[in-house]
């Protein structure tokens, strides 16, 4: 075993990712890695969306034309019923409790006094729903019908946490779901 | 009628059938086999690490960080400075959290300074503490408490004068404070085996007269002195970290890891794990590959011994033709043959894999670290066993065809 992780750390020295100043750092973003965070405790279960702007609407430059403001807002509309996101199995009961939606944009507060640095742009999607179930042992899959809803989401990085121990996933749109079967 | 003609028939060339069946059994025990190491690294590899929610360490990957914080294996890239470390400690979230320090070693076992809280706080294989065997605890600050293994590999009992070297793989030794092993930790099947487990305080004692990575010539500053100099730890090389609430731990993670005044990681051990699992992944997969070739290679290898006894069976056939049999009934014969051939392959296999693996287990164990739990076959290994059964029987219709020929053709005697 510890020779096959010596040969990892191989591996590993080309990803490693170390920054020279410690007050200066960027928040990674990468254009077709939607972040999902799962997290369940008791009768609870959290979903978080953290998805960049290119894989919903196509585009990350601050909306200014009424076409771009229009497909925001319905896309931020789409967020607002999970089961276009995200499905549940119904014999687990749960009852969507909290939502947020929002658009995250990294941009200066006072856009109006400087000029548009469009391809310097990101924003994203944020989406977080919190659930109470009546079994969450049920839940043995989600399923996201998410990639159907947005063409052109790229794939989708879990990171999945309960009572039991936490377990990583990717999702692509070939096979849009997760099976957390015995892992809650 | 049909099934004691057959066995009649395997009986009457018991040698060769034998033969077969053995064949096949250590082929089928060889794949069941790899399943099994397959299975149980990755179990041993999860069991590892149990109940803690979060690893800190310095900005790296989280591969990285999993591995020189759990696996002992690599170095961490910096160290996170104890204030740093006390911030994150107090935030509402966190529920407790051991800090550690690597970087010593000792005759090239991993030394790794942390608080007693380690003990009562670091849980492997499904929510287990680390116990102790021998000994006690450390309680002095030149107390060290070593790993099953350690206490093994180099003979040591309590009370043994250790010496930690400096760094990983140096010459330079920290010999002007030698350490009494004061516990001797129960076997855990960890990479905690193989580590010496020394007080934070001892690994700033130890580094008192150092500076930048190098003693500074001709200062010794004498024991006695030490233990009265504040020794607590200025910095760490990672910590794990336990929330209050499951719910609040990406909150928490993302606080660490947008965390201003240091550059710092914090990773959820089972994610990095499971990332780590997909690179090895390809080994497993070879492996697996290498299974099915075993198996198929078998198949074909059963195919070819009816095949190569065909011939010495033409007169056989040709008796149970005269005796009213259809060429359908051949075979039917050769089919279930090769059924029976199959079936008690599989029996044999699997007693043969239980032997193997009760003389095997604790060699395994004790030098890969790998241990492999004896159980009962999974269903995934018994779908295989149907399926090997199926295939068998259909790879067998190739002589049963031919046997169908010859029969049809042959009379009772034979001309070749």
């Amino acid at each position: 075993m510890k020779f096959i992780l010596s040969i990892l750390i191989f591996f590993n020295f080309s990803i490693a990712k170390v920054y020279a100043e410690e007050t200066r750092q960027v928040d990674k973003h990468e254009h077709g890695v939607g972040e999902l965070n799962i997290a369940t405790e008791g009768d609870v279960i959290e979903f978080e969306f953290m998805i960049p702007g290119a894989d919903i609407v196509g585009f990350e430059y601050v909306a200014k034309s009424d076409a771009d403001i229009a497909s925001i807002r319905k896309d931020l509309q789409t967020f607002e019923s999970y089961e276009n996101i995200f499905t549940l199995p119904t014999n687990s009961r749960c009852q969507l409790t909290e939502k947020q939606v929002a658009l995250k944009e990294d941009e200066d507060e006072d856009e109006d006094d400087h000029d548009d640095h469009a391809e310097e742009n990101h924003n994203e999607f944020y989406a977080k729903y919190s659930f109470e179930c009546g079994d969450t042992k049920a839940i043995n899959k989600v399923e996201f019908p998410y990639f159907s809803t947005f063409p052109n989401s790229g794939e989708l990085e879990v990171q999945f946490i309960s009572s039991i121990g936490s377990v990583s996933f990717e999702v692509e749109a070939e096979e849009p779901s997760i099976n957390i079967d015995g892992k809650i | 009628m049909l099934l004691k003609l057959t066995f009649a028939s395997l009986y009457a060339r018991l040698l060769t059938v034998s033969m077969t069946v053995f064949a096949i059994s250590l082929s089928l025990m060889l794949y069941l086999s790899v399943e099994k190491l397959r299975t149980s690294a990755y179990t041993s590899f999860t069991d590892t690490i149990s109940q803690t929610d979060l690893i800190l360490g310095s900005r790296t990957s989280s591969i990285q960080l999993l591995l020189y914080s759990v696996f002992r294996v690599g170095n961490a890239t910096n160290n996170i400075t104890w204030e740093s470390y006390e911030e994150i400690m107090n935030k509402d979230e966190v529920e407790w959290s051991v800090p550690i320090s690597l970087g010593d070693s000792h005759k090239g076992f991993r030394v790794m300074g942390t608080n007693l809280d380690f003990f009562k706080r670091y849980k492997y294989r499904g929510g287990q503490l680390i116990e102790i065997s021998e000994g006690n605890y450390f309680d002095d600050l030149y107390d060290v408490v070593i790993g099953a293994a350690v206490a093994e590999k180099l003979k040591y009992n309590i009370g043994k004068s250790i010496i930690v070297s400096h760094g990983i793989k140096s010459f330079t030794d920290h010999d002007d404070q030698p350490f009494k092993v004061s516990g001797i930790l129960e076997k855990t099947g960890t990479p905690i085996d193989n580590t010496v487990i020394v007080s934070l305080e001892a690994i700033e004692a130890i580094h008192v007269d150092w500076s930048s990575g190098a003693k500074i010539p001709g200062q010794e500053t004498p024991i006695e002195e030490i233990r009265n100099m504040d020794l607590s730890a200025k910095n760490i090389t990672a910590a794990f970290i336990g929330v209050k609430s499951k719910l609040t731990i990406f909150k928490l993670q993302r606080w660490i890891n947008e965390y201003p005044e240091e550059a710092l990681t914090s990773i959820l051990p089972g994610v990095a794990l499971h990332e780590l699992w997909r690179i090895i992944g390809i080994v497993e997969n070879l492996l697996l590959g290498i299974s099915i070739v075993v198996i198929f290679t078998t198949l074909i290898g059963m195919a070819a011994i009816i095949f190569s006894s065909l011939n010495e069976r033409r007169r056989e056939m040709a008796i149970w033709r005269a005796m009213g049999a259809s060429p359908n009934i051949v075979i039917g014969i050769l089919m279930l043959e090769a059924f029976i051939i199959s079936f008690l392959s599989t029996l044999i296999s699997s007693i043969l894999l239980y032997i193997l693996l009760n003389i095997l287990q604790p060699w395994i164990d004790d030098t890969y670290g790998i241990l492999i739990n004896i159980e009962l076959l999974s269903l995934k290994d018994l779908l295989i066993f149907i399926l090997f059964i199926i295939s068998a029987m259909l790879v067998s219709l190739i002589p049963a065809i031919r046997a169908y020929w010859f029969s049809i053709n042959d009379g009772m005697t034979i001309k070749i």
